[in-house]
């Protein structure tokens, strides 16, 4: 026991004290913080005077062409920066179509729309045109698209007579939502930022998990290569069996990964109380958490120790962790249909497959439904039973893995090693 | 008491019999020398008495306790492969490795800077093991396999790859836990090596015992029957004496093989009255040379 904890406690100093983790820790955060820090920043910005851009309309009507320049002269009243040059041109008065479209390639003009037909009664169409578009005249150009669309439905109310004032205040209607408070009178407006907040709190739960296992048994394949090709694991092996070490290893870096998911975890629950969201996480969510997430863990690194005592380069690793990581990145892929069907069969049956189990879980667990407590039991001893399969299996295949060198054992010769006493 | 007994202890990896029948007793205090050609299976014996990988059957015994028990930690074994943690400091690596062996933290903080200071290493202790020279690795490696003050040192291949000055400094640690009463076994296929070090040697074979005992028991059983002289005068005469079965040159000297039974005295005394005699030496059979003979020339390369 003793043993075991001190190669834990080598494990744990060893793994946090590197470079790369440190910086691994607190890379999510950092890319986080400068996007809310430096967002604005970077958004475009609309209080710099832009070049305006020329616009050319043939118009088939008096009345629209009036309507047209009416709204063009209120846009560039409210955008003084970003005004829109008007030229309207009435149609029928010669080839202004050709004309336009010479003036586009040769670059005296940046739009050309042609508005044919009977528009305002509700037929026709408006052409637009552009020669080699500038980027930055993007959001411009979709401008224009609206205002004229504005100008064609301005002249079908009025040629129906209809009031539009009257009508937008028709479709306009108020709505507010607030979360109860537990007393009598304590209620808080929320806004939809607020809602997704607390949606997306049980796949913030799950991910937490999923960075804690999955995360974390890179550093037991790296820990254990290290240990094979510096040619440490003789030495090693003469003071301790190899199945204290392999326990010792497991035990270090699920140290390692809770320390790293509270540190996540607290700092996601700060940053929310700072930004003003309500967030009600229970504590036997918390315990649950942590009873799901070490089995999880020890299942996954078991698997992880196995596959590295065999191999001989992190790479060599890589192709043999792909299956096992499938099956863990499934409630990754799958979360928002389990989060919205807790209860349902798939997020059944996935509680049942071992791997899956601990994300599974705590997705349920924290979706806010009522999970009977009879299958977190069943899940509980599931997983346990697959806990042990995998500790056991895996503890025989790095006894003797640990100490080979060179062609990796194929499957029949590991399944030999198995079967040996 | 013995330190290790191995009795009829077999190992097979598959198809290969890498240990068939090993039985070896190693007693206290003794130096014993584990020798045999590549792939006879010294280091799996060793790795067996380690408790590293495990017997198919038959019985290893480390001080009269199974090879699993705490008798382990009174062992202190340096394998042929040889490695430390790249990233710890010096004194971190002596205290993690004492520290599975067992030590406590005051037995710790006496002996790591007394180890170092022996070593030449003080000065080193507080860097990283990456920035060590390679002198300096094989060093701090003795270290961690003596620093718990085993009652036996098992170790594998020492002398492979080790420059001069740790040579002499793993002889001289050799040397000083033989006058303490300690027991040490090595392997080797280096023979002078052993035939300098070793109280008793065991040549082992394709996982057998060829031969067993002290040195003087082994060249006991192979009598000299070598006598090189250098003579002044014609010596033509030597091959027509009826004791002597052949004469090859070597160099100025003359390497004379005597028939069996024959008495090198008998040889000294014809000698002396034909012709003047410079030189006369009779030929003790080195390891080498009774170990090309018992296991045949099949692996004389190796050893």
């Amino acid at each position: 026991m003793r043993k075991i904890y001190k190669v834990a406690q080598r494990e744990f100093v060893e793994t946090v004290k590197t470079r790369t983790f440190l910086l691994g820790l607190l890379f999510i955060p950092l890319i986080i913080g400068s996007i809310v820090l430096f967002g604005p920043w970077l958004a475009p910005r609309s209080d710099v005077p832009r070049a305006p851009v020329r616009v050319r309309v043939t118009s088939p009507s008096k009345a629209l062409s009036a309507e047209i320049k009416a709204v063009f002269d209120e846009y560039n009243l409210a955008h003084p920066l970003s005004s829109l040059t008007l030229d309207v041109v009435d149609a029928g008065s010669g080839a202004v179509e050709e004309k336009a479209k010479e003036d586009l390639r040769k670059g005296r003009l940046d739009a050309y729309a042609a508005l044919e037909g009977n528009l305002e009664g509700e037929e026709g169409t408006i052409r637009l045109f552009t020669y080699k578009a500038k980027p930055s005249q993007l959001d411009a150009l979709g401008t224009v698209e609206r205002l004229l669309r504005e100008a064609v439905i301005d002249r079908r109310y009025e040629t129906r007579g209809l009031d539009r004032k009257m009508l937008e205040s028709i479709s306009n209607v108020s709505i507010q939502w607030a979360e109860l408070g537990e007393a009598q009178d304590q209620e808080r407006t929320q806004d939809k930022g607020q809602q997704m907040a607390r949606m997306m709190v049980p796949f913030a739960f799950m991910y937490l998990i999923f960075i804690g296992i999955v995360g974390m048994g890179q550093h037991m394949v790296s820990s254990i290569i290290e240990e094979k090709n510096s040619r440490i694991i003789e030495v090693l092996l003469s003071a301790v069996s190899p199945f204290e070490l392999m326990t010792g290893k497991i035990a270090g870096l699920a140290a390692v990964g809770l320390t790293v998911m509270a540190f996540y975890g607290v700092a996601g629950y700060a940053a929310a109380r700072w930004k003003g969201l309500q967030i009600d996480i229970g504590a036997d969510l918390l315990v649950y958490g942590l009873i799901y997430y070490i089995l999880g863990f020890i299942l996954f690194s078991a698997i992880l120790a196995g596959v590295g005592s065999v191999c001989n380069t992190i790479k060599e690793t890589q192709s043999l962790m792909m299956p096992v990581m499938l099956v863990f990145i499934i409630p990754m892929i799958a979360w928002p249909r389990l989060a919205q069907e807790p209860n349902g069969e798939l997020a059944r049956v996935l509680s049942y497959v071992p791997p899956a189990t601990p994300m599974v879980m705590i997705l349920r667990l924290s979706s806010g439904t009522a999970i009977w407590t009879g299958e977190v039991v069943v899940s509980l001893l599931v997983l346990m039973a697959g806990v042990l399969a995998t500790v056991w299996a895996a503890a025989k295949v790095f006894r003797t893995g640990i100490l080979l060198y060179g062609k990796r054992p194929g499957p029949r010769e590991i399944l030999r090693w198995l079967r040996e006493k | 008491m013995y330190a290790i007994e191995l009795d009829n202890v077999c190992k097979s990896f598959g198809p290969v019999r890498a240990v068939d029948g090993l039985s070896v007793q190693v007693p206290q205090g003794s130096v014993y020398g584990f020798l045999g050609p590549n792939g006879a299976g010294k280091t799996t014996t060793l790795r067996m008495i380690m408790d590293i990988i495990r017997p198919d059957s038959g019985t290893i015994r480390l001080f009269g306790q199974p090879a699993s028990s705490p008798a382990r930690e009174r062992v202190g074994y340096m394998p042929e492969e040889r490695g430390l943690y790249r990233k710890m400091t010096a004194t971190a690596v002596l205290h993690y490795f004492g520290t599975l062996k067992g030590m406590t933290a005051g037995q710790l903080r006496q002996r790591v800077p007394e180890w170092l200071e022996r070593v030449d290493l003080a000065e080193h202790a507080g860097r990283k093991v990456e920035e060590l020279s390679r002198g300096m690795h094989q060093k701090l490696q003795f270290v961690v396999t003596v620093l718990n003050d085993p009652d036996l040192v098992i170790l594998d291949e020492p002398f492979s790859g080790l420059d001069p000055v740790n040579q002499d400094l793993l002889r001289e640690i050799i040397s000083t836990m033989r006058r303490e009463g300690k027991t040490v076994l090595f392997s080797t296929h280096v023979m002078h090596e052993a035939e300098r070090l070793c109280d008793f040697i065991v040549l082992i074979d394709r996982g057998q015992v060829v031969v067993n005992g002290t040195l003087d028991q082994i060249r006991a059983g192979h009598e000299a029957n070598t006598i090189s002289v250098e003579l002044e005068g014609d010596t033509g005469f030597l091959r027509t004496l009826p004791m002597v079965q052949a004469v090859e040159p070597d160099g100025r000297r003359l390497d004379v093989r005597l028939r069996d039974g024959a008495d090198p005295q008998d040889l000294l005394r014809v000698l002396v009255e034909r012709v003047r005699v410079r030189a006369f030496e009779i030929k003790q059979p080195s390891l080498h040379e009774i170990f090309v003979q018992l296991v045949g020339g099949r692996h004389a390369e190796d050893l």
